[in-house]
């Protein structure tokens, strides 16, 4: 039964990485930007989340209605403004740009917020939990993050391959000069696939916010954005849902190697990440065309 | 150790520098302050143009994190340096051998990172000729400065760290401390006081004497799993540890499961801040309820405290300041409780322990000056640090005295409190509940289980 509720526990884990690899994913699979400054974006949809508890007196979970929209807009003026620049520059550029804007948005933190840690507030919510069995402890915040997650990426999943949006965004994607001949403003389009992965950066942040502390530097200093990052390549790269199997994988890899011994947490994850490069370097889902 | 070199991996070699610049911004104040220091440091390039000011002022430089993991502890140090520049006797400078000096506190932020602490002390004693170094907060940031100032020559203080981790830092063996350094000193205390301290909160609720210990693989995770251990054996309890997790650790389920498994009534660590967070609110989601926790190393500071809200009622940790201390400065006779109000009032913020502790430093070093005869003579003012005894803000410091642990260590008895719940003007309140070790505090609050 321990080894049951390590893997419970590390589906639950996935989850949080799976939510906080959704945007790197998109912003990868899409444009083919890497996004070092992923993580301080998400910091600061904490501190956004955190503002709008303190100043609107909303609820933590509800917050998100007003930062998603927000970061969507940030997310598609950054691209037009900074990224899309970078990128007609060449993609090593955007590489240097985001990691300027991860320096940037740090300090600049550190500034407005001082360096002091800060979580967000659930109140009972962040304990409450249901017990299956006698071993097995499900949280409700865990299991919201997983759903979070699931909805967030599949749904995405879904909008990119059913819907009329979704299918000019990969045809971009695919092929920006050809997409430009049929009439497609590709800059648009990328800011509009920005937007979605700001608008999921928002949701990533809060939901990292009420799990544990942030500080302005946990964008950086914090494992997290390098367990997205493996996510995302566990998976296959450019795939929403391989993300979210990458995510996954990678939580329960690590619970169970917690469970071999405590120290070998970190490590179980990166040799399976590793192994994963190794004999599939395509990532788990395989596919080969971007999402 | 394992998260710093992993942040160096995520972060290439330009963002020290943009940190720096910006941080520039930040510590306009004390550069400006530390202009003086500038000036000297110009003029050592030009030999003698302003050997006569230079000399005439002693250099005082203090490195503590400011920025980055630890900022918690360095939080109030702003103000600290306020109050001490405020005080007549640094505003008017030392009198020394006869002989009127300035007094110029130069401040570098140790980014809470051990290559950048190396980098300021080389820079503070190479370019800026201070004349002693003070140190605060950590391993991290104490023990390469003061490896830098013992390699160098030049006196150095530290604090809020345990004398085993300093000691050990510079090489010295703390099972065998009979090594002097020549240059370095420290006050504060170590495992023996914190076994002192919590032992005694542990024997007042009944349990079944065993200790979950939650110890990182990182400095002081191992050694408080090489020297606490034992100790907490030799007491009569039972350890159960939860393991060498590395720090950053996003799910401790294995670990729980372990302590839930051997049914431990009593919890110890000494982790990361956030990664307590998640241990704790994992913990209690998984149903592990210990009946008394004292944590070491986090919950030091009221910032830690929000973020876990209503979870950290009567969690036990030391203290080896505050406002209940029945101490005063000796610079300016202001008690601690005014201190602590002073501060409240200047920040808006709630006081933390770090503010008497830094406080201190500046109040050794004003007592080591006043007992030389030429304040730049290093091995003078290295042996006068060593033999500095004198009552202040941390209350009775003897760094000679003979029960001392360690030549150089000044020992300052913390005491048992718990987080409180308050109707006050912040939500917890830190109140002493144990005085086995400094029987001059007075209790404030009875001990209570965490979880009853």
């Amino acid at each position: 039964m321990i080894w049951v509720n390590d893997i419970v526990q590390g589906v639950l884990l996935g989850g949080l990485y799976a939510l906080f690899a959704c945007g790197l994913s998109l912003m990868f699979g899409v444009m083919k930007v890497i996004n070092l400054a992923h993580g301080d974006l998400a910091v600061v949809a904490a501190y956004l989340a955190a503002g709008l508890v303190t100043v609107l007196h909303m609820p933590t979970a509800l917050s998100i209605l007003v930062s998603i929209p927000l970061f969507a807009i940030i997310g598609y003026v950054l691209w037009r403004t900074v990224l899309q620049a970078s990128l007609n520059r060449s993609v090593l550029t955007t590489l240097l740009v985001t990691f300027g804007m991860s320096i940037v948005i740090e300090n600049a933190l550190q500034q407005f917020f001082s360096a002091n840690s800060r979580s967000l507030s659930i109140g009972a919510l962040a304990t409450d939990h249901f017990n299956v069995g006698s071993q097995i402890t499900v949280g409700y915040l865990d299991l919201a993050i997983l759903i979070a997650a699931v909805v967030v990426l599949l749904g995405l999943q879904l909008f990119l391959s059913r819907t009329r949006q979704g299918r000019l965004i990969r045809a971009v994607a695919d092929d920006r000069e050809a997409a430009q001949l049929a009439g497609a403003d590709y800059r648009h389009i990328f800011g509009i696939a920005a937007a979605i992965a700001f608008g999921t950066v928002a949701v990533a942040g809060t939901a990292y916010g009420v799990y544990t502390t942030f500080d302005p530097t946990t964008g950086t200093t914090q494992l997290l954005l390098l367990f997205a990052f493996e996510a995302v390549v566990i998976g296959g790269l450019g795939s929403l849902w391989g993300t979210l199997v990458g995510g996954i994988l990678l939580g329960v890899v690590q619970d169970i190697g917690a469970q071999i011994s405590t120290a070998d947490l970190l490590l179980a994850g990166q040799l399976f990440f590793l192994l994963v490069l190794v004999i599939r370097p395509q990532g788990i889902t395989g596919s080969r065309r971007t999402a | 150790m394992d998260r710093q070199e992993t942040a160096h991996d995520l972060t290439p070699l330009n963002l020290p520098i943009a940190r720096r610049s910006v941080l520039k911004g930040i510590g306009a104040g004390a550069l400006a302050a530390g202009a003086g220091g500038m000036l000297a440091a110009c003029g050592s390039g030009i030999k003698g143009a302003s050997s006569v000011t230079k000399k005439d002022i002693i250099n005082i430089g203090f490195i503590t994190p400011l920025t980055g993991d630890l900022a918690d502890f360095g939080a109030s140090d702003k103000f600290v340096l306020n109050t001490i520049r405020a005080t007549a006797t640094y505003r008017k400078g030392f009198t020394v051998g006869g002989k009127k000096y300035k007094v110029n506190i130069i401040v570098e932020d140790s980014q809470s990172s051990a290559t950048r602490a190396t980098q300021v002390a080389q820079q503070l004693i190479q370019s800026n000729n201070v004349d002693m170094i003070v140190t605060t907060s950590t391993p991290e940031t104490t023990n390469p400065v003061a490896v830098a100032a013992e390699s160098h020559g030049t006196p150095c203080l530290s604090t809020v760290v345990p004398w085993e981790s300093w000691y050990a830092g510079l090489g010295g063996d703390p099972l065998k401390p009979t090594k002097k350094f020549e240059f370095c000193t420290m006050f504060f205390f170590g495992l023996e006081q914190f076994l002192g301290c919590f032992e005694p909160m542990w024997n007042r609720i009944p349990n079944n004497r065993e200790v979950a210990c939650m110890y990182p693989n990182d400095s002081d995770g191992n050694a408080f799993r090489d020297g606490f251990e034992p100790l907490i054996k030799s007491v009569g309890y039972k350890v159960v540890d939860g393991g060498a997790y590395p720090d950053g650790t996003t799910d401790f389920t294995s670990m729980i499961t372990k302590f839930k498994s051997n049914h431990c009534e009593i919890y110890s660590n000494c982790p990361l801040p956030p990664d307590f967070v998640t241990f704790w609110h994992q913990a209690n989601q998984q149903g592990f309820k210990p009946k008394l926790a004292t944590v070491a190393k986090v919950l030091l500071f009221p910032s830690d405290v929000t973020a876990l809200g209503s979870l950290v009622n009567n969690i036990a940790t030391d203290s080896w300041w505050g406002p209940y201390m029945p101490y005063s400065s000796s610079l300016t006779g202001q008690t601690a409780a005014s201190l602590a109000t002073a501060f409240e009032t200047a920040t808006s913020t709630q006081w933390t322990q770090s503010i008497g502790s830094s406080y201190a430093l500046f109040e050794i070093a004003k007592e080591a000056f006043s007992a030389v005869s030429d304040p730049h003579d290093k091995s003078e003012v290295a042996n006068a640090l060593h033999t500095v005894n004198y009552t202040g803000m941390c209350g009775p410091i003897n760094f000679g005295a003979s029960t001392a642990p360690a030549p150089g260590v000044g020992v300052i008895p913390p005491v048992g409190v718990q987080w409180k719940k308050t109707t006050g003007k912040y939500p917890f309140e830190m109140k002493v509940v144990d005085n086995s070790l400094n029987k001059s505090v007075k209790i404030e609050a009875p001990l209570e289980p965490t979880n009853a």
